[in-house]
């Protein structure tokens, strides 16, 4: 079962798509000069802080094997909380984002905690948690933003770190912090082996309701860190902050290599998907694409990347798996 | 010296069927025991007494004498009782390692010590001549790696009782040799090792006592497996008082050649099957469990591919892609074994479940079904069949297990098959449903139809067929007329069975 570096790396799940991502970059430099401008990047850096973040908080569900309807409407739900806080209490910037990580918090365990109790589909009690959370969402706000949120919000939000936006380490560190709980915490390893195998893990004395009500509470805090930088981001608590949060919730992990029905998820080829994703879409502007074709161009892409992971997984490991016929 | 562990009359009902009714079994230390049983004896409900997944209704279960009572799985494994199932209960993605430590990861500053608990692994891998990188994901392993990962869990959990259900299922014969030479080397160690097989040579040659069960009772209760044969166990396991209840004579008017296959191979494994079926007969597919028989009813039905030679149907070769194809084209009906997994939907109306197979030809114009047609198309069936239900409305999981057969016969009459085949047709079955569903049988013959009956249970078989093929190994081994007589055709059929497992012993040791 030795094998050599060279088959190590290109047994590396998310290679292809960081060869994707590299001749994504590649060929919209040459096509666009504004590409490379310091710019464009900012403001793809800037999309992509708050989308991984997104991104990272469905793949912690699906590491279960279930899905979470609702991280939008949680990411939205805490936006406007965040918005309020600041807005009309004059909360202190810290304080309120703590604020809003509990209420995330509380949201993803309320979530986890009636599908373990319940036992009810977790796609069905999270969809009527989406209603729930949004309906509270615009009836606080009448559907009417938080405009005046306060200059060292905007100020912090366009600090740098060197050359890099101190914003993008929101992400980074939750993208580390993910794959560190996911591989090496006892609860992030029975997470994953809920999801590879739910009788196994059950027998191994795995209590599935904790960890059901594990994975949504993680997932609850990273949509309300991802609905807060999104506030950061426009200036403004939008109430419709994260209600177009779900196509890409779902896209990136399933590019990434995630299994839907659980147990392997990639944090890196995650990332890289968000990245991709990111990039098409800024691509095609700089194109002058009309751009109510995005979605178009985004589902051909989301069709293309999983259908080569499908490809790629049945081609290696066949001899394993067809094994006989009895 | 006290037994390690002892049931003592265990009894266990389920509603229409007592699984166990009085069992006892005796495990010691530095003891191999078998447990051996037709489907159906109650060797599963057994085990899941003794892994706290059941719990029983009368008697108890004994541990070095004292008095234990398991309400989980986890708790009977606390108590030093490990189980390596049928089925593979690992987590395909995690390591050998985290497999086996996956109830008790350790941890240090809340991170998982991976190098400590491939470390930890090491030493019961050794044990098990296991020698793979703990590191390794075990769905890189083949099946019998997998087992023995499982029986090293049970091991580093310091269990001194290893239950194993069926370890040789899916293992291939040189796998199965060294799995018995650990078992040998493991229970000089002290363990006590239940081991439940249908595969009687492994048990000879690797168990020092033996229970039997036969429907839900000890047909022997810990006696000592030397000077044993397999034809003493088989006589056991299959009993000779249940052997023919009367059906009276009959004889079959036989038609035209309805069903043949010719040197038939298929996608399953089954190598040159040639068989034959003709209208009004009833033809018997025996074998013991894992020689292929549903396998082969799932062929002719297009499930598995047919890889090569011929299906024929009434003398004209038949190209079966789908069930869809077997069902309209040639009417060829398969009553699964596996009634509530295959053959029913169980949360469906009686009514659902019996047209399901006519839907296409009862629809109006546009696909539209209205109930009232479904039942009226099949209310003839269910009559004939005599199904108990309170209405046609009834959800089928509420009925009995007899009742759910004849439902799942239902549809196939309701269908006009031509050609039935029956797999395990009392599975679950009361003794009088069990009854009335052979009779329908030969009934269902003298109507005309050309029937494939498999079953497990060679009074069934001897009782029922006009003429036994004997299947090992996914081939026919040979054809016989039934005679009709118990003892005969029993001695012929396992001598048969035997002689062709002796057969490959040789040529695989001559490999």
């Amino acid at each position: 079962m030795k094998q050599s570096l060279g088959d190590r790396i290109l047994n590396i799940e998310w290679l292809p798509l960081l060869v994707l991502a590299f001749v994504g970059i590649l060929v919209l430099s040459m096509i666009s000069s504004n590409f490379l401008s310091s710019y464009n990047l900012f403001v793809i850096l800037r999309i992509l802080s708050v989308t991984s973040l997104v991104a990272l908080s469905q793949m912690v569900v699906i590491a279960i094997g279930q899905m979470n309807l609702a991280v939008g409407a949680i990411g939205g739900l805490v936006a406007i909380l965040f918005g309020a806080l600041l807005e009309l209490y004059h909360v202190s910037i810290p304080l309120a984002f703590l604020a809003g990580l509990a209420v995330g918090i509380a949201c993803g365990a309320l979530s986890g905690w009636l599908i373990a109790w319940t036992k009810i589909s977790g796609f069905i009690i999270t969809l009527a948690m989406l209603s729930v959370f949004t309906g509270l969402n615009y009836g606080i706000t009448k559907s009417i933003p938080f405009y005046n949120m306060p200059q060292a919000l905007k100020a912090w939000y366009d600090s740098y770190v060197g050359p890099v936006p101190l914003i993008l380490f929101i992400p980074l560190i939750a993208m580390v912090a993910v794959a560190v709980i996911l591989h090496h915490t006892r609860a992030g390893r029975q997470m994953l082996a809920m999801g590879g195998n739910p009788a196994a893990a059950e027998l191994a004395g795995i209590s599935l309701m904790r960890t059901t009500i594990m994975a949504h509470t993680l997932s609850g805090a990273l949509a309300a860190i991802a609905g807060m930088v999104a506030v950061a981001r426009l200036g403004t608590a939008e109430p419709t902050i994260g209600s177009d949060w779900l196509l890409a919730s779902f896209a990136a992990p399933v590019i990434g290599g995630a299994i839907l029905t659980g147990g392997h998820v990639s944090v890196i080829g995650t990332m890289i998907a968000v990245l991709i994703v990111v990039l098409l879409e800024n691509g095609l502007i700089l194109a002058g694409t009309n751009p109510f074709y995005i979605p178009f161009f985004l589902g051909a892409l989301i069709l293309l990347t999983v259908l080569f992971n499908h490809w790629r997984n049945s081609a290696r490991s066949s001899p394993l798996l067809r094994r006989g016929g009895h | 010296m006290t037994p390690l562990l002892e049931v003592r009359g265990a009894t266990k009902a389920f509603p229409g069927v007592k699984a166990l009714d009085g069992v006892n079994l005796t495990l010691r230390a530095g003891e191999i025991h078998a447990l051996v049983g037709e489907n159906g004896a109650g060797k599963s409900s057994l085990i899941k007494l003794l892994t706290g997944v059941l719990r029983q209704d009368e008697g108890e279960i004994r541990l070095n004498g004292e008095p234990v009572k398991f309400n989980s799985p986890h708790e009977s494994l606390a108590a030093g009782i490990a189980v390596v199932h049928q089925e593979r209960n690992l987590i395909p993605r995690y390591s050998i390692a985290e497999n086996m430590f996956l109830d008790r990861l350790p941890v240090r500053n809340g991170l998982v010590q991976h190098a400590q608990m491939r470390r930890e692994a090491q030493p019961w891998l050794d044990l098990l001549d296991l020698h793979i990188n703990p590191g390794t994901p075990v769905r890189y392993l083949s099946v019998a790696q997998m087992q023995l990962v499982e029986i090293g869990r049970a091991l580093s959990l310091d269990s001194k009782i290893l239950l194993l259900d069926e370890p040789t299922a899916s293992i291939s014969e040189h796998e199965v040799e060294r799995l018995l030479t650990i078992l040998r080397r493991l229970r000089d160690q002290g363990k006590a090792i239940l081991f439940v097989s249908h595969k009687l040579e492994e048990l000879t040659q690797l168990c020092d006592r033996i229970t039997v069960l036969r429907d839900g009772k000890n047909a022997c209760d810990d006696r000592p497996l030397k000077g044993m044969t397999k034809a003493d166990i088989v006589t056991l396991m299959v009993g000779r008082e249940s052997a023919v209840t009367d059906l009276g004579e009959r004889t079959a008017k036989l038609g035209e050649i309805r069903l043949a296959l010719r040197d038939l191979a298929t996608g399953a494994g089954h190598k040159g099957i040639n068989l034959d079926v003709r209208a009004g007969e009833v033809v018997g597919l025996y074998g013991l469990v894992g020689a292929g028989r549903s396998e082969l009813a799932k062929s002719i039905i297009g499930a598995y591919p047919v890889l090569s030679g011929r299906i024929e149907m009434e003398g004209r070769p038949a190209r079966i892609r789908a069930p869809l194809d077997a069902l309209r084209d040639w009417h060829i009906g398969y009553v699964s074994e596996d009634r509530k997994g295959e053959g029913l939907i169980l949360t469906q109306s009686v009514a659902r479940n019996t047209a399901i197979t006519v839907w296409h030809r009862i629809a109006k114009r546009l696909g539209f079904l209205w109930g009232g047609i479904e039942k009226a198309a099949i209310l003839p069936f269910v009559e004939r069949l005599n199904v108990k239900t309170p209405s046609l409305d009834q959800a089928v999981g509420n009925l009995s297990g007899g009742n759910q057969q004849k439902v799942s016969v239902a549809k196939w009459l309701a269908a006009d098959a031509r050609i039935l085949i029956i797999d395990e047709p009392t599975v679950g079955v009361d003794v009088r449903t069990k009854g009335y569903l052979h009779r329908l049988i030969w009934k269902l013959a003298e109507d005309g139809a050309a029937i494939l009956l498999i079953s497990s249970e060679l009074s069934e078989m001897v009782q029922l067929a006009d003429r036994i093929y004997v299947m090992n190994d996914y081939r026919i081994i040979t054809e016989m007329p039934n005679s009709r007589q118990y003892d005969e055709m029993s001695d012929r059929l396992m001598t048969a069975i035997h002689r062709d497992n002796d057969a490959r012993t040789q040529s695989a040791a001559a490999e």
